[in-house]
């Protein structure tokens, strides 16, 4: 048995069906490697602390974006192929169908990327009129929490450099004098609301090319002004802006 | 001749009835009995969701369906009750509308989802959660729930909203708080704005956040508070004479302030990219 196959199978193991066939393959290959032997082992604790939430205490949808992003980090899941699919390690909400589930990766990247890019401007010398803590993670409780107890935390660096660089960011310009043409992301996210909610489409293009702009002016600013931490806040939240744009789409598109 | 007239009249008649029945309204009533704490959901694609509280432990659903192009799928399993309503062949908006009226024990937990909307709550006491993508919320009288809303451009208005925790985020939705207290109020906006008429009470936690949206908080002068505000690219502007406060924050004539009212009882903070900021007196 691969890693692939672990992969593969795992789910069913988990739910509790075990096959004697692949149940022997299955301990074996974990016994001898180390990776899979760590993906079993973290599943499994997600897996037991999930079912100990009650039914009025679903986790929220942040909580399976993180998971899916830290998956993809690690490169357990593989990018849909044409038509959006669900990642194969992930649970589904058991009442809404995501069948476009890859913008909740790519919106967790959007996060993880805004964060990086954050917190890894040059910190300020000590200035009398600066505050000590320069770093984006210290201004997080002035933003809407994105992290859950039940998710094992993956340091952000980790997920920005598997996430692709915001692509519709323009330089350090004050402002670009025409708009950028949108990422891989947002066409594909388009392309999918096009097919799936056509009459849609104008709005959500309206509204993605706002929030992007407000991501370049923000990152414009911050490129200018690297100590202002209150600047880079703004840029944490104008990610999150755009993230909420692609949850409302996903919760909408059936 | 007259044959040829009354052959028309009566083709246009039966094509008149026949619109009419594709068109009609229909409407259904759901009944379930819940135990305390129950939890409802009511997903429509179209269509206004209004919730008000019941009687006893019932719940009653009733549902105006425009057109025969749409079902409601109801399920309940315990104390948990799913209503959605079902677009059948490719319906499109004004023959897939269905609006929705609940009549809810006031301690249950409520989840509703419309694009249209729009979407109400009053008198409630339980969890709220309302989400639409243009609806129009409106939350009003509703005590000790924690209230969640989401949209993407509807504006969201809530009145008389206490001692829950209050958490409003919209994409460019103007965000209207009218006597809105709690240990928790918290609303973004990226290009809406966000108004709030109150006392900042309960030393509660309150924070407004936007982009490019302003933001306006009316207060009576006796409010007791620690205030901060800062808009990076905006004029920030109060009428209150702040006691200084230190803090790690700077402050810059018209870009920000910080300082206290009273016993610096709730913390306000007021954030926009480059939206104005002003606090007001009343």
């Amino acid at each position: 048995m691969t890693c692939s196959d672990v992969q593969r199978v795992l789910p069913e193991l988990l739910d509790g069906a075990p096959d004697g066939a692949f149940q022997t393959d299955f301990d074996t290959h974990v016994k001898s490697c180390p990776a899979c032997s760590e993906l079993v082992s973290d599943l499994k604790l997600i897996s037991s602390e999930a079912r100990q939430l009650a039914a009025t205490e679903e986790p929220a949808p942040r909580v399976w974006v993180r998971i899916a992003a830290e998956l993809r980090a690690e490169g357990l899941i593989r990018e849909p192929q044409s038509a959006p699919t669900r990642p194969i390690l992930i649970p589904t909400s058991p009442r809404r169908r995501w069948s476009a589930w890859w913008l909740v990766p790519v919106a967790a990247a959007l996060l993880a990327a805004g964060s990086y890019v954050v917190s890894h401007k040059p910190a300020p010398q000590v200035a009398k009129q600066q505050a000590p803590a320069t770093s984006v993670t210290s201004a997080v409780p002035e933003t809407p929490a994105v992290t859950s107890p039940s998710v094992p935390t993956s340091a952000p660096q980790q997920l920005a450099q598997k996430s692709a660089q915001p692509t519709d960011i323009v330089g350090p310009a004050v402002g670009p004098a025409v708009e950028p043409a949108p990422s891989a992301e947002d066409q594909q996210f388009l392309s999918v609301v096009s097919t799936r909610a056509p009459s849609m489409r104008a709005t959500y293009e309206n509204q993605l090319q706002a929030v992007n702009a407000d991501i370049r002016e923000t990152q414009a600013y911050v490129d200018r002004n690297p100590g202002d931490a209150d600047a880079r806040q703004h840029l944490m939240d104008a990610y999150q802006q755009k993230a909420l744009l692609y949850q409302i789409a996903l919760d909408r598109i059936q | 001749m007259e044959s040829l007239q009354e052959t028309a009249v009566v083709t246009l008649v039966l094509a008149t009835c026949l619109a009419s029945a594709a068109f009609a309204e229909t409407k259904k009533e759901y009944r379930f009995t819940v135990g305390p704490n129950a939890n409802i959901s009511v997903d429509t694609q179209y269509g206004a969701i209004s919730a008000k509280p019941g009687s006893g432990n019932q719940v009653v659903v009733t549902a105006t369906l425009k057109s025969d192009d749409v079902e409601v799928d109801n399920q309940q399993n315990g104390n948990r009750i799913d209503i959605a309503s079902h677009l059948l062949r490719g319906t499109d908006q004004q023959a897939g509308q269905v609006d929705y009226e609940l009549l809810i024990p006031p301690d249950a937990t409520l989840n509703l989802h419309s694009s249209t909307g729009p979407l109400s709550a009053e008198r409630l006491q339980g969890d709220l959660t309302l989400e639409g993508t243009d609806a129009v919320v409106n939350v009003r009288n509703v005590e000790n729930g924690h209230v969640h809303v989401r949209t993407m451009r509807g504006p969201i208005t809530l009145t008389d909203v206490r001692n829950g925790h209050v958490e409003i985020a919209s994409i460019s939705g103007d965000v209207h708080l009218k006597s809105v207290t709690g240990p928790l109020v918290q609303a973004s906006s990226g290009s809406g704005k966000i108004f709030y008429d109150g006392d900042f009470g309960s030393g509660g936690d309150y924070r407004f956040i936007t982009h490019s949206g302003d933001i306006e908080a009316l207060v009576p002068a006796d409010v007791s508070a620690g205030f901060r505000a800062h808009s990076v690219l905006g004029r920030v502007q109060h009428d209150f004479p702040l006691q200084p406060r230190h803090s790690r924050f700077s402050e810059e004539v018209g870009r920000s302030f910080i300082g206290t009212t009273g016993q610096a009882s709730s913390e306000v903070v007021l954030r926009s990219f480059s939206g104005k900021i002003r606090l007001k007196q009343r």
